[in-house]
């Protein structure tokens, strides 16, 4: 435990708040795909020297415990990952399996030793939601591609290597026609779907193809079926975005918030 | 009879609920955490003002619930999906038998559901024939994230559900209404997997597969089965409110299900007693969307549309005449009960 008066910690680089809560918006609520600050899920932060507790919350006390298991060792490992922080507690309370969960994780137990029932492993549900969040996501990077003049044969032939994350901070460079044209698109849609594109391992390395179907298979320029598979993205959006309703709501009633809604 | 810029819309509420949550009749802590988180849905998504302290929820009874749906919530005929729990509540948590009484004393506005549950076998098949003896049902209300002793839910694809829906097929029990929607405490969620229902419907195309609560947290999945099979439907309870808190999410969310589902295919249910028809009914019914919204789905939120949802299509599937209806509760006991049957006289009239 932190002892903020001893000689040895004041040597240390002090913990800065501000950087902790930074941090925490790396990590996701991964059904929903959004920040857990953006969320309000965040309910205190204690620094105490190197010692640094962070109390979440979520809005029912029934949400799925897998989820609150990831979202529980995402705040440990980020945390911990900032200088000056030498351990780090994750509290949950109210919820049906806050203590389970908050012990598990900060004893560094895996999900399968605490929940020995649970009909899936966290890295089965990690994929399967990674794996949504992936498409959706692609909804607004075909988008973008779109609107900066690709047309579907070229967005559906697009690999790794031709897009240029380090062109601007705001632009992507994409290269098209094997290099012969290139355009740029806005950064965010493409930076955000590259980052779960990599986690589900559609894309690892620069010749693989940047988009695929909800299933994993190749899009089909085909003018009608890549409206479909558009549309379909656009119904992944949608769905995650109505759960986030649902759940922004019984967070809202439960726990004294309020939410932004996303894309409003 | 709801009124919308000068037009009648008949309301047929396809999911409401008599339930029995008093702690004397709890017989399992889960009996106690599915009452509080019923509770949670209903506070989160109700507006402050309209929402009910604990012990009226766990028990309004039979003479409120008239009230709250054709006094004050402008329905006109309501559909009860039963939900058993006997595994959680002595007497059950909302059942056939208990539904029954009330929907017997005003047959001509209720329709009565009942329910089967694979797991119970031969005796199962014996209480499904007796429901329809007893009460003629032409639905059943499904929950197959339901515990019994040691399960913890049964799938609609497997060989035991086939064989209780051949008997629904052999007695005329078209309308299949499955759960599929949100966690509710302490139900296992992946139960709830809307998946199952792509094989049922696609085996059973003389039976009608209503999705209770669109499939939600899986409305892609649940929008993908009901494309392709035209005998499955979405139930809006659950969507619904998003009317009233949300109302843009409300209005992309039918963009979609229109798109996917289709206005044909879509059925209003305020879920009684967890939302009030009262509040509930005219957000919806406000409902609009935006042009955008409008040239993006290539649908139409119209109050055809609307009136097509809030009653026309449950009427096609329960045999439900609309107009003989209207003509019958001019002076009908709820209507003399509650001095309604001048808004009859004046829709006939048109």
């Amino acid at each position: 435990m932190g002892t903020t008066d001893s000689p040895a910690d004041a040597t240390e680089t002090p913990v800065d708040p501000d950087a902790i809560r930074e941090r925490l918006d790396r990590v996701n609520d991964p059904e929903l795909d959004r920040s857990i600050v953006e969320l309000q899920y965040i309910d205190d932060i204690d620094i105490d020297g190197g010692s640094v507790t962070v109390t979440f919350v979520l809005p029912t006390a029934w949400c799925s415990p897998a989820f609150a298991w990831m979202m529980a060792t995402g705040i440990r490992d980020e945390v911990r990952a900032l200088p000056g922080v030498t351990d780090v507690t994750v509290r949950l309370p109210d919820h049906m399996h806050g203590e389970q969960i908050t012990t598990g994780v900060n004893r560094e137990q895996s999900f399968e030793s605490i929940f020995e029932d649970a009909e899936d492993g966290i890295a089965d549900v990690r994929r399967k939601l990674d794996e949504k969040a992936r498409f959706a996501r692609q909804y607004d990077a075909i988008r973008a591609l779109r609107d900066s003049g690709l047309d579907p044969d070229q967005i559906v032939s697009l690999t790794r290597d031709d897009i240029d994350l380090e062109f601007r901070s705001a632009a992507v460079a994409v290269s098209v026609r094997d290099g012969v044209l290139t355009v740029t698109a806005p950064r965010e849609p493409l930076s955000e779907y590259l980052e779960k594109a990599r986690a589900t391992g559609l894309v690892t390395d620069g010749t693989d193809r940047l988009f695929a179907d909800r299933d994993g298979s190749p899009l089909d320029p085909e003018p009608e079926a890549f409206e479909f598979s558009l549309r379909d993205a656009r119904l992944a959006v949608s769905n995650i975005e109505g759960q986030a309703t649902i759940c922004a709501s019984l967070h809202e009633s439960r726990n004294d918030v309020t939410i932004d809604e996303p894309g409003d | 009879m709801y009124t919308h810029n000068g037009e009648d819309v008949f309301v047929i509420d396809g999911h409401i609920h008599l339930w029995d949550a008093r702690e004397e009749n709890i017989i399992h802590e889960g009996g106690e955490q599915f009452i509080q988180c019923f509770h949670d849905y209903h506070t989160g998504f109700t507006p402050e003002e309209e929402q009910w302290d604990m012990d009226t929820y766990r028990n309004y009874g039979a003479e409120r619930m008239v009230e709250d749906l054709f006094r004050d919530g402008y329905v006109d005929m309501g559909i009860f999906q039963p939900t058993y729990l006997t595994d959680f509540y002595d007497e059950g948590f909302n059942t056939t038998g208990q539904n029954a009484e009330l929907a017997e004393e005003y047959p001509e506005r209720f329709v009565l559901n009942g329910s089967f549950d694979p797991r119970d076998g031969d005796e199962g098949i014996a209480h499904l024939e007796r429901l329809k003896d007893d009460y003629d049902i032409q639905g059943v209300k499904l929950y197959t994230a339901e515990w019994r002793g040691d399960s913890k839910g049964w799938r609609l694809d497997s060989d035991e559900a086939f064989r209780f829906l051949d008997k629904c097929v052999e007695l005329g029990i078209e309308n299949i209404h499955a759960h599929k929607g949100p966690t509710i405490r302490p139900l296992n969620r992946d139960a709830f997997d809307v998946g199952d229902v792509d094989d049922a419907a696609s085996s059973f195309p003389e039976l009608n597969f209503i999705v209770e609560h669109i499939g939600f947290p899986r409305v892609d999945d649940f929008c993908h089965i009901a494309t392709q099979e035209t005998n499955v439907y979405g139930g809006l309870a659950v969507a619904a409110p998003f009317a009233q808190s949300r109302p843009r999410k409300f209005a992309e969310m039918m963009g979609e299900l229109l798109f996917w589902v289709g206005e044909d295919n879509i059925l209003f249910g305020s879920d009684y007693a967890i939302w009030e028809p009262d509040w509930l009914i005219p957000a919806v019914m406000d409902a609009e969307l935006t042009q955008d919204e409008r040239a993006e789905y290539g649908v139409e939120l119209s109050p055809e549309v609307k009136r097509k949802f809030m009653g026309e299509n449950a009427a096609r599937l329960y045999d439900i005449d609309i107009e003989a209806k209207k003509e019958q509760f001019k002076d009908d006991a709820i209507s003399r009960e509650f001095d309604l049957g001048d808004t009859y006289e004046e829709a006939s009239a048109d």
